[in-house]
């Protein structure tokens, strides 16, 4: 009777009868007592849930509510219990000791002045009805408000696990496809199956759609591309064409690659971009493909045809955050893949010295400058960026170890001649900065002797020493609290310019720090670049005047300030500012190199929700930009590049923060503002 | 004492019902009862037999447990031809010996005899042993709704003639007596003609609490024809309002429809149609008639479906709505939804670009020139339009509302157990019809108007007419929650699903029960009679969907489990050829209904068997993004609407 019945259920034990008999206050109930009430209680308790199910069934529920309960109450003539109202399931809570287990419901004490003196809660929404075709002819369209034809799950067994789709043939005719004509008759008389090949074909619609969304997104029309880009994120249905939106972001990176052709590298992992946000694709079978073009764009020796003048720091940054979601998404214990990708950058920062970096003796300044053909710079930027965005604990175990060497491999460049591996000296040893002053901070105590540093971390010690200095002494602890803009206005890394002061940049790497650079080139050209949240002042450019301006903030709306420094600019207040620099006054720069304005190379990486509003809308007020709400941006083309062969595309830049999910940077996305209301 | 008793006491109380007091007198001094015992003689009337009956082997609470294993093994042993039908006799045993154990007080052998033999019942029964477990002793017996549907009512059990005699010969080998007490007692055995049945057809048709439906229940003749289209150009033929006093169902007046439907469009009269003025309809009204005609001129244009033309599915999505709406209705013409929600409101929205207008107040109404020809337009409010309308004025859950056929009014019904009446031209509650005792579950209306049906957690059905304040049938028999009601396409009869997971079909003219029909293993949420008016399908609270014959009140077609949680929408298309289910998993699945009749057709009727069909006619499954199935409607056109509600992405 009280034994435990599993089968036919439970009841309520003699110790419960107990409790609940002390808790009003009765102190002795017998045992004989106690286990008849606890039977009669099992029994009636029991007896009301079975009500309450109809009362739960024909409100076409499937989940018992407090409601019902107090329905069938009712209708046993018994007062109901009042004030038990749960809009949502009963949070339980366990607990256990002392040989004892206990469920019970958390209930905190309420303030009710606190309650009284509070804004009143919002109104709920009201009931509303929306219409959408579930099925147009038999077919279901796949629009957002219907579910993805193959859910995620489903898509994920599958790549798990092969056999289970051939297992369940009727799936694709319950649910996917219509079956009509031949197949539908073949299916009815009993004839042989054969197993088909090809598993993906594509009726005209969606072959029309993959050419649509192909074209649009390596076409020039950003408006476009924008939608094509927002399709690809946001529409279900698109697994069937995955294999070969996949295989066309390979093949194009591979032939670009060998192009230079930096705006179509960007297009594409933009296009990666977009695949991985769309919440009903699971991309796994497809990572072969992804993951070498995506690491291409990370290390390739060279991305562009001009490595001094073009930006392709942002596609590899870029591309780096990506490398980083896709890591987060889909490591598992099996594919290792976290540890393969680690591997792989690590090995580019291994490579030259062919030694044991790991025991702090780096390799001879002779070596190095041997071995410094093998491992260009750019491609140990990105592996440095790259393994910067896999988190903190990466960059110490990686990074760190290696810094002496690779300051000697920045300070042989800056010393070098060539203009181009100075400039990405440059950018690498910023880089290097910024993410190794997080981590340093952490492991050294605070007296920061610059000795030490030089001593411990090379050539980049006493940079090092100011940046954790830096860090150190703000407030914000590189929490990146407030929204803080830099610009900075430095005169481009030209080969013929004087190199930029090589005392540390006074940047702080807690403040997201955007270059954002606006160059004007020809009649209606924009060109905006716009590099990730590294504080990565030279950004490279054309000579010829320009105008650097960084503005970043996140819902404060910026403000215009003058700055003065010549080289870095930072502005220590919480208020975004723009600032324009002195060399660099006119804000409209129509002039070009002239004429001779090589195929000019933009490069915008963007990710569509936070992007600003086209250059050409806001020509307001540089004090106060508005800052778009998302829905606006997103039907906005985010970015822009052109290229000198799609010569008379009149193409609006715009400059786009980009920011990939992953990464171990913590810090809130900012927005970038639009660069043309300075005009 | 306790087991000593309880035999003794049913002596007595027999004694006392034949009034002989001497022998009570005497038999009570030499058993040395208490007053107090003696007093509470109230042993269950049917109880009393079998306890008398079973007096000697009481004592021996083992002999239950070695009699059903012997009864399983004979069973067991016996032929395949008779295996199956006799099978069906363990539940019934099983529960009646549990009971006996309890009424016994051998409470402890009650609940090992349960745990024991109780998983190996038939799958569909465990839903009700769960629920008759929790009976542990003698005092739960009474009170308990299935302990007192299982004592009170005869289990039935169909078996061949030879099965029944193969049993009889067992019992006279059995020492005991105690599953021959239970069988005189409790189970009524039908005894048919035809060689012993399958597995297959016996699962078709089991599943009710109280076991099969019998042959001679469904006997009666139904007239499921349908009645003529009243040709709308003319003035509608005249009815007779007096009522049949006498009901000859055997003879159908076919001679006298045919005189009354010479003016009727097809000329052809459908042989099982009900005479036209057996249920006395009301007169079509002028706009009736004109709505009649613009359904007509609609049905001209409609698409004809087959597997290969698939409806269009147009969702409406009930957004904000959480667990709040409880269900949705269409109206015939599909300009309206009403939804009830767990508020007590209902809102009505429009669907079309027309807004909702109320009627202007009493004294501006005066004024109308009531002869001029736009009268009912001019009788509206101008300024006060709305796409959508809240009725207050139930005071519980709303869980159903239904449009009448002409959309001037709107029933509900709600956990109040009352049914109202609205009036969706001043939006304001009409009448409240009080009649149900406890909550009611469902209401429709009559496809003629007029009249409608409401069923309820009392375990009746009412039928009602508008201008009745009081039910003018009151269709009681089904042992459980009376779930869904559906009228007939002829208005003649209704038909009703219940918790009991038979479904009963009753004849409005005379208020019997014409057919009973078992083979649900589940409670019966939705129903929905075909176009034709010949088959019934009804969706289940398991989500398996069955199609039933009228004609002879068996299962035509059991379609293979699809869905995975209760079916509560069903929709036929206007051309009949496709049925829709709509269901809790959130999707809605289309059925090739002319594939599943012809199947029928083809097969000989009478015989019980239906196979079960592999999915061949399951066409097309349409999922929504979380938002379950709460109503489905085809429009004239054959465009199939659904209604749900967005329960948030889990």
């Amino acid at each position: 009777m009280g034994d435990s019945d599993f089968v036919y259920g439970s009841s309520l034990s003699i110790d419960s009868m107990k409790v609940i008999a002390e808790s009003i206050g009765i102190g002795s109930l017998g045992d004989d007592a106690a286990k008849e009430l606890a039977d009669d209680v099992t029994y009636r308790l029991k007896v009301i849930l079975q009500d309450a199910m109809k009362f739960m069934h024909h409100s076409k529920r499937q989940k018992l509510s407090i409601t019902d309960i107090d329905h069938t109450i009712k209708s046993k003539n018994i007062e109901p219990q009042y004030g038990f109202l749960q809009p949502d399931s009963l949070p339980f809570r366990f607990a256990s000791g002392g040989g004892r287990e206990l469920h019970f419901i958390e209930e905190k004490e309420i303030d009710l002045s606190e309650i009284l003196s509070a804004p009143p809660p919002k109104v709920p929404l009201d009931v509303s009805v929306r219409t959408h075709w579930l099925s147009v002819d038999g077919v279901q369209p796949t629009v957002p408000e219907n579910p993805p034809p193959l859910t995620k799950e489903i898509q994920k067994l599958e790549s798990v696990d092969p056999i289970s789709k051939l297992n369940k043939p009727t799936n694709k005719d319950a649910a996917g496809k219509p079956m009509c004509g031949k197949a539908a008759r073949l299916k009815a008389s009993e004839s042989v199956h054969v197993k088909q090949l090809a598993t993906h074909e594509l009726s005209v619609e969606q072959q029309l759609y993959y050419k649509e969304i192909t074209e649009a997104c390596v076409g020039s029309d950003e408006g476009r591309r924008a939608e094509a880009l927002q399709s690809l994120a946001c529409d279900p249905g698109l697994h069937e064409m995955l294999p070969r939106m996949c295989t066309f972001i390979s093949e194009g990176v591979k032939v670009n690659v060998v192009q230079n052709n930096l705006a179509l590298l960007i297009y594409l992992m933009r296009m990666v971009k977009a695949l991985l946000d769309n919440q009903s694709l699971y991309l796994e079978k497809y990572l072969h493909e992804l993951i070498p073009s995506v690491s291409t764009c990370i290390v390739s020796r060279q991305l562009c045809l001009r490595p001094e003048m073009d930006n392709h720091w942002a596609l590899r940054d870029f591309a780096s955050r990506l490398m980083a979601q896709i890591c987060k998404t889909f490591n598992t214990s099996t594919n290792n893949l976290q540890t393969r990708v680690t591997r792989l950058f690590a090995k580019a920062l291994q490579c030259p010295s062919q030694t044991n970096n790991e025991n702090g003796v780096g390799p001879s300044m002779v070596t190095t400058m041997k071995e410094s053909e093998k491992t260009p710079l750019a491609s140990l930027y990105g592996a440095v960026q790259g393994l910067a965005e896999l988190g903190p604990e990466v960059v110490k175990v990686f990074i760190l170890p290696r810094v002496r060497w690779l300051g000697e491999r920045v300070e042989g460049a800056l010393s070098g001649l060539g203009g181009a591996d100075r400039q990405a000296a440059g950018n690498l040893k910023q880089q290097l900065l910024k993410v190794l002053a997080p981590v340093v901070r952490q492991l050294r105590q605070p007296p920061d002797l610059p000795e030490e540093y030089k001593r411990d971390y090379g050539y980049l010690g006493p940079s090092l020493v100011q940046m954790v200095a830096k860090q150190r002494s703000s407030p914000a602890g590189g929490g990146g609290g407030g929204a803080v803009a830099v610009v900075t206005c430095t005169p481009p890394l030209v080969p013929s310019a004087p190199s930029p002061s090589p005392s540390p940049s006074p940047l702080q790497s807690h403040s997201h720090t955007f270059s954002t650079k606006t160059v004007e080139t020809v009649a209606t050209r924009n060109v905006v670049i716009s590099a990730s949240p590294t504080p990565q002042s030279p950004a490279p450019a054309t000579p010829p005047p320009q105008k650097f301006v960084i503005v970043a903030s996140q819902q404060k709306p910026p403000q215009a300030q003058p700055a003065s420094g010549a080289s870095h600019i930072v502005v220590h207040s919480s208020q975004p500012a723009i600032v324009r620099s002195q060399n660099v006054q006119s804000v409209v720069v129509t002039s070009g190199p002239a004429g001779a304005a090589p195929p000019q190379k933009v490069v915008v990486v963007g990710m569509p929700p936070q992007a600003a509003p086209p250059a050409s809308s806001a020509p307001a007020s540089a004090a106060h930009p508005s800052h778009p709400p998302l829905v606006q941006t997103a039907s906005h083309p985010p970015a822009v590049a052109s290229s000198a062969s799609q010569a008379p595309v009149s193409v609006v830049a715009k400059p786009v923060f980009t920011r990939g999910g992953g990464g171990g940077a913590p810090q809130p996305p900012p927005e970038l503002d639009d660069l043309s209301h300075l005009a | 004492m306790g087991d000593k008793s309880t035999p003794l006491l049913a002596v007595l109380q027999l004694l006392r019902k034949y009034n002989l007091k001497g022998t009570e007198e005497i038999l009570r001094k030499e058993a040395s009862l208490g007053d107090a015992e003696y007093e509470n003689l109230d042993l269950p009337e049917v109880e009393l037999a079998s306890i008398l009956t079973a007096h000697h082997t009481e004592s021996d609470p083992y002999s239950y447990e070695f009699a059903y294993e012997s009864l399983k093994k004979f069973i067991e042993n016996s032929l395949d031809i008779y295996k199956y039908e006799l099978s069906t006799l363990l539940y019934p045993i099983f529960v009646h010996m549990y009971m006996v154990l309890i009424l016994y007080e051998h409470t402890t052998h009650a609940a090992n005899f349960l745990e024991k033999f109780g998983p190996e019942q038939e799958d569909y029964y465990q839903e009700d042993l769960k629920k008759f477990s929790i009976v542990k002793n003698k005092d739960q017996i009474k009170g308990n709704e299935l302990a007192e549907i299982y004592s009170s009512n005869k289990f039935v059990v169909q078996l061949s003639r030879d099965a029944s005699s193969q049993l009889k010969r067992f019992l006279h080998e059995q020492k005991t007596t105690v599953i021959i007490n239970i069988i005189n007692n409790h189970i009524q055995i039908e005894v048919h003609d035809g060689p012993g049945r399958s597995l297959a057809q016996i699962r078709a048709t089991a599943g009710g609490m109280l076991g099969e439906a019998t042959r001679n229940e469904n006997r009666t003749k139904v007239y499921y024809g349908l009645l003529k289209e009243p040709d709308i150009q003319l003035p509608p033929v005249p009815v007779e309002d007096e009522e049949e006093t006498e009901e000859t169902p055997d003879k159908p007046k076919k001679k006298k429809a045919k005189k009354d439907n010479i003016f009727m469009k097809k000329p052809k009269s459908d042989p099982n149609a009900p005479p036209s003025d057996r249920i006395p309809l009301p007169e079509m009204k002028e706009t009736d008639k004109l709505e009649k005609g613009k359904a007509l001129r609609e049905a001209s244009k409609r698409v004809h479906l087959g597997p290969d033309s698939l409806p269009s599915i147009c969702f409406y999505t009930l957004l904000n709505s959480g667990h709040t709406a409880i269900c949705a209705d269409i109206c015939d013409d599909s300009t309206l939804l009403a939804v009830g929600f767990n508020n007590s409101t209902i809102k009505v929205w429009t669907l079309t670009p027309v807004k909702l207008r109320g009627m202007k107040s009493a004294e501006k109404l005066q004024d109308i020139d009531r002869e001029a020809g736009d009268v009912l337009v001019r009788m509206m409010e101008e300024k006060d339009r709305d796409t959508c309308r809240t009725l207050f004025g139930h005071s519980g859950p709303v869980y159903k509302v239904a449009f009448d056929p002409f959309k001037n009014l709107l029933l509900s019904c709600s956990e109040d157990s009352t049914v109202r009446l609205w009036s969706l031209q001043c939006w304001t509650c009409l009448v409240v019809y009080r009649g149900h005792v406890w909550p009611v579950w469902a209401v429709r209306w009559s496809p003629h108007g007029h009249y409608f049906a409401s069923a309820g957690h009392d375990r009746a059905a009412r039928l009602w007419a508008t201008d009745h304040h009081q039910p003018l049938r009151i269709f009681a028999g089904h042992l459980s929650d009376v779930d869904c009601v559906q009228f007939h396409p002829n208005s003649n009869y209704i038909a009703t699903g219940s918790s009991d997971r038979t479904i009963r079909v009753w004849d409005c003219l005379t208020g019997t029960q014409v057919r009973i029909m078992t083979g649900h293993k589940s409670p019966i949420f939705v129903l929905s009679f075909s176009v034709c008016g010949r088959w019934l399908a009804s969706g289940g609270g398991g989500g398996e969907l069955m199609i039933w014959d009228i004609s002879t009140g068996l299962p035509a077609a059991t379609l293979p489990p699809a869905h995975t949680a209760p079916i509560h929408a069903l929709a036929f298309s206007r051309d009949g050829t496709i049925l829709s289910t709509g269901s809790l998993d959130c999707s809605i699945k289309l059925w090739d209904f002319t594939a599943i009749t012809e199947e029928v057709s083809g097969e000989e009727i009478g015989n019980n068997s239906t196979v079960q069909k592999d999915d061949r006619f399951l066409l097309r499954s349409f999922p929504t993004k979380n938002s379950p199935i709460k109503d489905l409607h085809f429009t004239r056109r054959n465009l199939l609407l659904g209604v749900g509600s967005y329960e948030g992405s889990s």
